[in-house]
């Protein structure tokens, strides 16, 4: 796996909270579906685990919990070796996928559990509950049960729970699968928003792609119980290490060519004989290796005037409301674009070059 | 055992009302047929004298003889015993249950059913010959050296009889209970830092309250109600209502006292099923009762 790493945003308020999973393994019913995971977070740091059904992510998370028993590695929490510590002496504030809200309590019973069995008298109880509460916006709500309430209201409890014990790490499993298009929205911008109040470092995973892009500090894309890239959503976007993060996320142009050598904005390779350049997702290649360009139809511009890219014949245009779509075809294939509603619209049949910035885009070997 | 159920929520409109009113006629009639015109023939017959005329008489004679006092509260006693049998070796093989693969589950499920497969009196003359003087509890308990007790013909030979029978009844709802909740709430309160035996107390064992009262109810009412496994394990020297009964009608030949019998022993379990329900329900349960 190319694996890019680059820093995280550090936060200098947080001290606590750093996670670190070295060769995390983990086999079930027969299968190794999580085979080592290497995996380090800052304090404080917004971590997504985003990849398809069934490639490991919950059961990763499980391991970090403790709900599950790692096969082999190691699980560190700010330098403490938690691999073999059962999961009620870890400080970890966990949200399922089904909210696990406790139905025989109510929404301050379920919030308190945590405080209660960490024996804080019931005076000091109560307030640390009703500030909670007041902090995912359910003052009111203190005294109704799980089932009468809605599925946001059900996700906004679950989260007090977690939160209100102080947790070392926040683990989020699909906390907004269950809700609809507009409440996962909102509700997804009010957990990033908290989160970065309060500064809890936290691991989501989801298979939405929008939502990691739109929340995390960091991305890790897994797929079949391997992590293929961890950085920044911007870098995972713009510049995928792996052919399947490059088509995992998004529309993106898969375009091949052969390595030329390292120029001053990023390194060029020759492409149906016309040279163009991107960034190199891990290490460089060696002049004359094969490669496989990737760029996403955001970045790709379109011009009349002979500049230097990919020539092609535009073969259709498509006005897509905020976006333009327009395909070209050149002798690598054909190249999408996706411009800006007030761009110029090039004819159909017209000769027109795709360009991009060298460090918009991203090159690895075939 | 008729209203044992869950809450329903929210109110069905009126056509599918008389729709549902319509389906369950079938099964209201064949109740009001077998169960209530019986029961009321019993409370008539018991409030007469063996001539027809009204009396008081029956009631006064049961309630005033200490004798017959005694055998009501025998018979509540073995039923409660035998309830709290049930729930003491049902409750963990419901557990145990449920952590199963579905093979294993129905295999094991078959093996619980099982007693019910058999006639009451080739069952319990099974026990007869495993309690026996020469059977092999006697033999394993002589193996070690010490006298055998008496483990014929006493409340506890019952009492063994009777948890055999009833165990099913007791783990169906259990396990059913069990299966219904959410598999993700005891990792959530282990993870909150709760250990193995706080998650038990405070999450599974409140949330199966409703199969454990559902099997407490049919247990209890069974066994103060039954016949045969008591008459053949417990002989004549233990005295519980059905057989009074069973003598009144068939010896005696005295049918308003055993009518009188039968309905005191009725008025009594549903009382106390009732206030148990009661009792439950206040402490948050889900299931009601009549
Ligand atoms: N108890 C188990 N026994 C055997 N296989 C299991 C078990 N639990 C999970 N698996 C398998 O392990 C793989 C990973 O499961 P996991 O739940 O971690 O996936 P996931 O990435 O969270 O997927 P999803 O997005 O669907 O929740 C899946 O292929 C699943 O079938
Ligand atoms: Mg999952």
């Amino acid at each position: 796996m190319s694996t890019s790493v680059t820093e995280a945003p550090a936060r200098s308020d947080v001290r606590r909270g750093r996670l670190r999973l070295d060769g995390v393994r983990k086999v079930l019913g027969g299968k190794e579906v999580v085979s080592s995971v290497d995996l380090e977070t800052e304090p404080g740091e917004f971590l997504t685990l985003l990849g398809p059904s069934g490639c490991g992510k919950t059961t990763t998370l499980n391991m970090v919990a403790g709900h599950l028993t790692a096969d082999g590695g190691v699980i560190e929490v700010d330098g403490r070796d938690i691999t073999a510590v059962p999961p009620h002496r870890r400080s970890m504030g966990m949200v399922f996928q089904s909210y696990a809200l406790f139905p025989h309590m109510t929404v301050a019973e379920n919030v308190a559990f945590g405080l209660r069995m960490r024996k804080v008298p019931a005076a000091d109880r109560r307030r640390q509950v009703a500030e909670m509460l007041e902090l995912v916006g359910l003052d009111g709500m203190a005294d109704r049960h799980p089932g009468r309430l809605s599925g946001g209201q059900q996700q906004r409890a679950a989260l007090a729970r977690a939160l209100v014990v102080q947790p070392d790490l926040l683990l989020l499993d699909e906390p907004f699968s269950n809700l609809d298009a507009q409440l996962r929205v909102r509700l997804r911008e009010e957990v990033a928003a908290l989160q970065r109040r309060i500064g809890t470092t936290t691991i989501l995973v989801t298979h939405d792609q929008e939502e990691a892009l739109a929340v995390s500090d960091r991305i890790a894309v897994m797929a079949d119980g391997v992590i293929h890239q961890l950085d920044r959503p911007r870098e995972i976007y713009l510049r995928p290490g792996t052919d399947f993060v490059a088509r995992f996320i998004g529309e993106v142009n898969a375009i091949e060519g052969t390595a030329a050598g390292p120029v001053a904005d990023g390194y060029a390779c020759t492409v149906a004989g016309e040279t163009v350049a991107a960034t190199p997702a891990g290490d460089p290649p060696a002049a004359g290796e094969a490669v496989r360009l990737y760029v996403r139809p955001e970045v790709v511009r379109i011009s009349t005037d002979g500049a230097q890219g990919l020539r092609g014949t535009v073969r259709e245009t498509r006005f897509l409301g905020s976006r333009i779509r327009c395909v070209v075809a050149t002798p690598a294939g054909e190249v999408t674009a996706a411009l800006p509603f007030d761009a110029r619209v090039p004819a159909v049949g017209e000769e027109v070059t795709c360009a991009w910035r060298p460090s918009d885009a991203s090159l690895a070997a075939r | 055992m008729a209203a044992v159920g869950r809450v329903a929520g929210g109110s069905l409109n009126r056509s599918g009302r008389r729709t549902g009113l319509l389906l369950a006629l079938p099964a209201i009639l064949i109740f009001a047929l077998l169960f209530v015109a019986p029961l009321c023939t019993l409370v008539a017959n018991s409030f007469r004298t063996q001539t027809g005329a009204f009396t008081l008489d029956n009631y006064q004679r049961f309630l005033g003889d200490p004798f017959y006092r005694d055998v009501l509260w025998n018979t509540l006693k073995v039923a409660a015993l035998t309830t709290i049998g049930c729930l003491v070796v049902g409750y963990p093989f419901a557990l145990y249950l449920r952590g199963r693969s579905p093979r294993v589950r129905n295999w094991l499920a078959l093996l619980l059913l099982s007693p019910l497969l058999i006639s009451m009196v080739i069952r319990a003359y099974g026990w007869l010959v495993v309690l026996g003087p020469q059977g092999p509890v006697a033999a394993v308990i002589e193996w070690f050296g010490l006298t055998p007790p008496q483990l014929l013909y006493n409340d506890t030979a019952v009492l063994i009889g009777m948890v055999h029978v009833m165990l099913a009844y007791m783990v169906l709802p259990l396990m059913g209970s069990l299966d219904r909740i959410d598999r993700t709430l005891v990792p959530a309160a282990r993870g909150l830092g709760a250990s193995g035996w706080t998650c038990f107390w405070r999450i599974t064992l409140p949330l199966s309250a409703p199969g454990m009262l559902a099997g407490a109810m049919i247990v209890f009412s069974l066994t103060a109600s039954s016949f045969v496994t008591p008459a053949i394990l417990g002989g004549p020297k233990v005295k519980l209502m059905p057989y009074f009964v069973y003598t009144q009608a068939t010896v005696t030949l005295d049918w308003p006292y055993a009518a009188a019998i039968g309905f005191v022993l009725v008025v009594v379990t549903t009382g106390l099923l009732l206030a148990y329900s009661r009792l439950l329900r206040r402490g948050g349960g889900e299931v009601v009762f009549g």
